[in-house]
């Protein structure tokens, strides 16, 4: 008699990982404490954990920051009625985790909280000003040949295009016959964006890059943005200097231009990179001078506001979906049409509409690529036509798309997951008809039969009665024999 | 020793594949024997033009990188796009908005052109067929006027082989007219020079009538048409009305649509929207007499020659036939697509012959019954069973001015007197009955096929079988034939034959806009999914019978979703059909809810009753009847309808059975839906392929199927059947032990599409006259072997 442990079947059989998307909170939460550390040394980083804390937190954090000695935790728990005990609750853990403050002890044995030093002498500098002066500065002449935010918008988006492009396009040109630079294609393969072919060794697109195509553009900027900076300080540059580059760019005017002197010689090739995203505009390399684009303004704003030039309009409603699963789209951008094609089959092309249709087959052949069900629909609710919206059902239930295609496409995922998976382990080669019986039948009597077959004499037990039934079957043997 | 077994290894692999591959394509093409068969169609009644394809316009068309055929490089966008409402694909596929300002005009003008494939919310898909091109030539439009106008509308330049396909198609037809006038017949054009090419053949100079004191080469009958007066259809004061109000609509129209709309799309509409409304004012017209008796081998020639003859009915000056007096009753009031529909049918103030396409309820018995009064002689309906003929009997009465007398009924229960009557109504198969008749139905027949009739009304058109249509054409005298259906759809190729054997398509209106409008039903449909019991599923599995189908049909769990449902329905107060093919669970059903049921055998006198009872009996709010009552039962009380069974993948049935319920319902325009259709599907069982195929017509008519995978309060009823396995397990030997005869559908005769074992298989090749044309569908099949996405091509993981 053999036992098998039907775990590793289980791991092949599961669904693939998810994309997963941190926000600032998540992403600085798993730094180590040595980490944030050096990055508390920054005055715009402080600024922008400030910002991004709860109201609850928000309110600790300014109520001490002048002062000078622990809190009695009792005191803080004080400030909050009791109905709000778990927003409270929240509030100190994400205040643990990011540390910007810790648990101390005062005289008297009472538990205490105190806000980290560094972090404090920051943010009293973001706040009150102080301190160095920030590495980026207004130029102070006019720039000749200023750019408007039009100019910046459409320049952004089409290098942000440009990435994506690479990315469905793969080694092709884009249209504008721009490719990405040898950086970028590490971060997308570091990030598990993209992986190398084992055939002939060029970049193709992974399941959580499939993923990444269907997130809005804040989001894609932000997690392209966090695996950038992961792999910083491999390139030798210092993460806490980059990050605060990034947040002082956040807090940047858009339209204004900024002196790019001064800027120390990672933090420039920082800018190159940025450049490169569409981040920021530079005319030259060496022009002395930069113009950080809304992409850059959004990156940890919660409610930032769209580029609504007249291209990215254009992207925003252009998909029709028919109640006949007919999916029409105006557009001609190869990007979007391919995007399209990962989940529905296309069947004409015009000029300037495509015309396809979303069939079990398209649907499922995106699901096995590792997109999920969810995400075809927020992406084609992201770019619904105008018209779409006006219809009376879209009014009721708040989503522009036909319910019947909505129910259809989650029923095409349900249909995938029709398995549930019982961990346990098996039972085979029993010698004779009656030593399986008596097993079995001991594992029926203490509940912890999955399956048994008389035939092949196999029979399958759950992980947790494994050493039930194994002990049962050695006093037995050691009886039967 | 390498190398050999590498070879078999792959061998066997492949056997192995394509083993899976037979294995799999039975499942696929079972619907495809579903196809009833009516022996080879005889080609030479169709002229050659018109079995050219556009669909096959682009096969040399380059595929992108995701498998859409890429037209970009055959068209250029226009600048004013945004404002253009089509595009057209140089396979003939155009795709209208429908939330463009010039909507209503290219809408009028598509459905003149060609055929509707799927018309949803937003985007509308036609497409070009020859016969739609040969229904557009006969209504009047021009070769010129139909390219001209699809240039205007299109946002982008047309592919040179669509328009080279409209001359193809529209250039010979439409051309020459058979004209019956004052008795004679003549053929007439008003292209002198086409009867000239007429006449160069000898076949048709043969057929040619000549006044004994003419010689001249050319002793054509020139006439100058008057002006024709406009066909008034029922009471004055109800066409004023409706001709108010479609002017009204025409200014408010023109004045939104200035602002917006490209000068020449209006101006252009307006042109054609005249030539069809008042036909020009003094046409010069040419005409040659043709002998009576050889009109059926000038009209076969016609069509050999790509001529072929349109037929119109100038009853207003047939002075042979006696004009009878009906009339219709001030009452009843057309609606503007009925309207729309007879206006078509009567345009020149003569009577064309054809199809008009309107859905199941949305009043097709008025709108021939208006053509009856209109052409005002001696008319003949024919419909497919004695119930319905009843049916017309009484829309007669209640319309017209018709009574008793004049209505003379010719089925196998009901024989009147004929002689004197105006109207007679009979069925198809009375008609074409080949075995030995009464003495009196000998007499009828006699009379009948001595009759010159002026118009023959035949309803539900697509359910008659070629063979037997052509019977009835060389049985009976008619001057005008008007085909009434709600889906031109046969799940085989034989709906074209109707354009050659009755007339081009008229009119098809559109079920959404109707719904929209009130005028029919706001019906929620509903695919319920009945998971299948582990034990009927394990018989389902290993049996390889037709009893598969008996065992998704009487799965325990749909037995209990039904009676739910009708529970559910009853209490609501909702009057409830419910349907099954099967005959075995028909009754099972039936017998186990105790509720009355009709199946093929029940007696004329018992359908009756049973119908009465369900129409106005408090008591009786639920009947369970079999595929006898698919077409022209009219149960206008009826809101639900519960499929528990069905044939196949017919979409045809599919729609008709919709009809019964579509019926607009009292305070028609509700907010909410009014009438619920469900269709109770087993899971995992060939039901789910047939349903997702029977629902494709309605869904390209704009319905959406909501699937339900559990009705809520179903495990909480403890009045259900079946509710412990025991019953179950009794229930299923009672379908083990159930005959071969028991599994298989019922069979009714004049209905083709039966199952026939052993029947030959027909692959492909859908009707492109069926209004929801989907071929695509085809396409994606096929394409999807070997088109993947190149992203995913690339990506293994």
């Amino acid at each position: 008699m053999a036992e098998k442990d039907t775990k590793s079947l289980k791991s092949i059989l599961q669904k693939p990982v998810k994309l997963e998307c941190k926000d600032l909170y998540e992403y600085l939460k798993t730094r180590s404490a040595d980490v944030l550390e050096r990055l508390y040394d920054y005055p715009t980083i402080c600024l922008a954990v400030y910002r991004e804390l709860p109201e609850i937190a928000r309110q600790f954090v300014i109520r001490i920051l002048f002062v000078e000695q622990p809190v009695p935790q009792a005191v803080i728990a004080s400030w909050s009625s009791q109905i709000y005990v778990k927003e409270h609750t929240a509030a100190t853990a994400i205040l643990g985790d990011l540390g910007v403050w810790r648990s101390a002890a005062i005289p008297g044995g009472l538990p205490a909280w105190e806000l980290s030093a560094t972090f404090k002498r920051n943010l009293k500098i973001a706040l009150l000003g102080g301190g160095r002066p920030w590495t980026m500065v207004n130029v102070l002449d006019t720039d000749s040949k200023a750019r408007d935010i039009a100019f910046l918008d459409n320049y952004a988006m089409s290098r942000w295009r440009c990435v994506l492009h690479y990315m469905v396009g793969g080694a092709t040109k884009g249209p504008d016959g721009e490719t990405i630079s040898p950086d970028a294609v590490r971060i997308l393969l570091n990030a598990n964006l993209m992986k190398r072919d084992e055939n002939d060794g060029g970049p193709v697109i992974t399941r959580q890059g499939f993923q990444f195509l269907l997130l809005d553009t804040q989001a894609q900027v932000w997690h392209f943005m966090l695996q950038y900076l992961d792999t910083c300080e491999q390139r030798g540059m210092s993460l806490p200097e980059c990050l605060s580059m990034m947040f002082q760019l956040s807090f940047s005017t858009l339209g204004r231009d900024y002196s790019s002197e001064g800027l120390s010689n990672t933090l420039l090739s920082f800018l190159q990179h940025l450049r490169e995203f569409g981040l920021v505009y530079q005319r030259k390399r060496k022009a002395g001078r930069f113009y950080p684009t809304r992409l850059a303004l959004n990156i940890t704003n919660k409610n930032s506001v769209a580029i609504s030039d007249d291209d990215t309009q254009h992207d925003k409603g252009h998909i029709v979906v028919e109640t006949n699963y007919r999916v029409y789209a105006y557009t001609d951008s190869s990007l979007q049409v391919a995007l399209l094609g990962l989940f529905t089959e296309l069947l004409y092309r015009f000029p300037n509409l495509v015309v396809g249709v979303l069939t079990r087959d398209s649907v499922r052949q995106a699901l096995r690529g590792g997109i999920t069900a969810d995400q075809i629909i927020s992406y084609l609710e992201q770019h619904a036509h105008p018209n779409m919206l006006l219809h009376e059902h879209s009014i009721k239930s708040k989503s522009p798309l036909p319910p019947t295609v909505v129910d259809q496409i989650k029923l095409w995922e349900n249909e995938r997951n029709r398995f549930t998976f019982t961990e346990g382990v098996a039972y085979n080669q029993f010698l004779s008809q009656s030593d399986f019986i008596t097993l079995r039948d001991y594992a029926q009597s203490i509940n912890v039969l999955i399956w048994q077959n008389e035939r092949n004499r196999t029979m399958v037990v759950t992980k947790n009665g494994h050493d039930d039934v194994k002990k049962f079957w050695k006093r037995y043997q050691k009886g039967g024999s | 020793m390498g190398p050999p077994k590498k070879i078999t290894k792959k061998d066997s692999k492949a056997a192995g594949s394509s083993k899976f591959e037979k294995r799999r394509r039975p499942e696929d093409e079972a619907y495809a024997q579903l196809v009833d068969d009516d022996g080879p169609t005889t080609e030479s009644d169709i002229p050659a033009s018109a079995i050219k394809n556009a669909e096959r316009n682009d096969e040399g068309i380059q595929e992108d990188e995701y498998g859409a055929k890429d037209y970009r490089s055959q068209m250029e966008l226009k600048i004013d796009h945004s404002s253009r409402p089509l595009w057209v694909a140089p396979n003939g596929h155009i795709f209208l908005e429908s939330f463009s300002p010039v909507y209503k005009h290219a809408h009028d003008f598509l459905i003149a052109i060609s055929e509707p494939v799927c018309r949803p919310e937003h985007i509308h898909e036609y497409k070009l067929t020859p016969y739609s091109l040969y229904a557009a030539v006969s209504v009047g439009l021009q070769t010129n006027d139909i390219i001209e106008y699809l240039k205007r509308l299109s946002k982008t330049t047309i592919p040179q082989g669509i328009i080279e396909f409209i001359q193809l198609c529209t250039l010979s037809y439409g051309k020459v007219k058979l004209v019956l006038k004052h008795n004679k017949y003549f053929v007439e054009s008003p292209h002198p020079e086409v009867l000239q090419k007429l006449l160069k053949d000898p076949v048709v100079q043969n057929c040619r009538l000549r006044p004994k004191d003419e010689n001249g080469e050319d002793g054509f009958i020139t006439s100058v048409q008057d002006k024709s007066k406009p066909a008034l259809f029922g009471a004055k004061a109800a066409t004023t009305t409706t001709g108010a109000s479609e002017t009204g609509d025409k200014v408010d129209g023109d004045g939104i649509v200035t602002t917006i709309v490209p000068e020449d799309i209006t101006n252009f509409y307006e042109k054609i929207d005249n030539e069809d409304e008042e036909e020009e004012a003094n046409l010069k017209t040419v005409s040659f007499e043709v002998n009576q008796e050889k009109i059926e081998t000038l009209q076969k020639r016609c069509v050999e020659i790509e001529y072929p003859l349109l037929a119109e009915y100038d009853f207003r000056n047939d002075s042979v036939n006696p004009d009878i007096n009906i009339d219709l009753k001030p009452a009843a009031v057309l609606r503007p697509y009925q309207e729309k529909s007879l206006r078509k049918m009567f345009g020149n103030g003569r009577a064309r012959s054809g199809v008009i396409v309107l859905p199941c309820g949305a009043g097709k018995s008025l709108v021939g019954v208006t053509a009856c009064c209109t052409v005002r002689k001696r008319a003949l309906v024919l419909c497919n069973s004695g119930v319905s003929v009843e049916q017309w009997k009484q829309q007669f009465k209640m319309w017209s001015t018709a009574d008793d007398s004049m209505i003379c009924r010719f089925t196998s229960e009901a024989k009147d007197k004929p002689m004197g009557c105006g109207i007679l109504v009979t069925t198809y198969s009375m008609i074409t009955h080949t075995q030995k008749r009464s003495w009196e139905a000998e007499q009828t027949m006699r009379w009948l096929q001595e009759q010159e009739w002026g118009i023959m009304v035949l309803d539900e058109v697509h359910t008659i079988p070629a063979k037997m249509f052509r019977r009835v054409l060389t049985l009976v005298q008619s001057h005008c034939k008007l085909g009434l259906t709600a889906t031109l759809l046969r799940e085989d190729d034989k709906i074209a034959d109707l354009n050659f054997l009755i007339g081009p398509k008229l009119y098809e209106a559109n079920w959404l806009e109707l719904e929209k409008k009130g005028y029919i039903a706001k019906v929620q449909c509903a695919e319920v999914w009945c998971p299948m019991s582990p034990e009927f599923y394990h018989e389902y599995l290993i049996t390889k019978t037709s009893k598969k189908m008996l065992l998704y049909v009487m799965n325990p769990s749909k037995v209990r979703n039904t009676q739910f449902l009708i529970k559910y329905h009853e209490k609501r107060g909702d009057k409830t059909i419910v349907f099954s093919d099967n005959v075995f669970a028909l009754k099972h059903y039936a017998l186990k809810l105790n509720k009355p049921y009709i199946y093929g055998p029940t007696s004329q006198n018992e359908r009756i009753q049973i119908l009465q009872n369900f129409k106005f009996n408090p008591k009786v709010n639920t009947i369970f009847v079999s595929k006898v009552a698919d077409t022209s039962f009219d149960l206008p009380e009826a809101n639900v309808l519960i499929q528990i069974s069905s044939h196949g993948g017919s979409r045809r049935q599919e729609a008709q059975r919709l009809g019964r319920i579509l019926r607009a319902k009292k305070g028609a325009i509700a907010e909410e839906y009014n009438a619920f259709f469900y269709t109770l599907v087993s899971q995992d069982t060939m039901e789910m392929n047939y349903a997702r195929k029977r629902q494709r017509f309605l869904v390209n008519q704009g319905y959406s199927y909501k699937v339900i995978t559990h009705l809520s309060g179903l495990d909480s009823d403890n009045d259900l059947l079946y509710k412990t396995r025991e019953e179950q397990g009794h229930l299923l030997q009672q379908v083990l032990a159930a005959s071969d005869i028991d599994c298989e559908d019922e069979k009714v005769p004049g209905e083709g599409g039966v199952v026939r074992p052993g029947g030959s298989k027909r692959t492909g090749g859908i009707s492109s006259m069926s209004g929801g044309d989907d071929a695509v569908y085809y396409e994606f099949k096929r394409k999807n072997a070997h088109n993947v996405h190149p992203l995913f091509k690339k990506f293994r993981g």
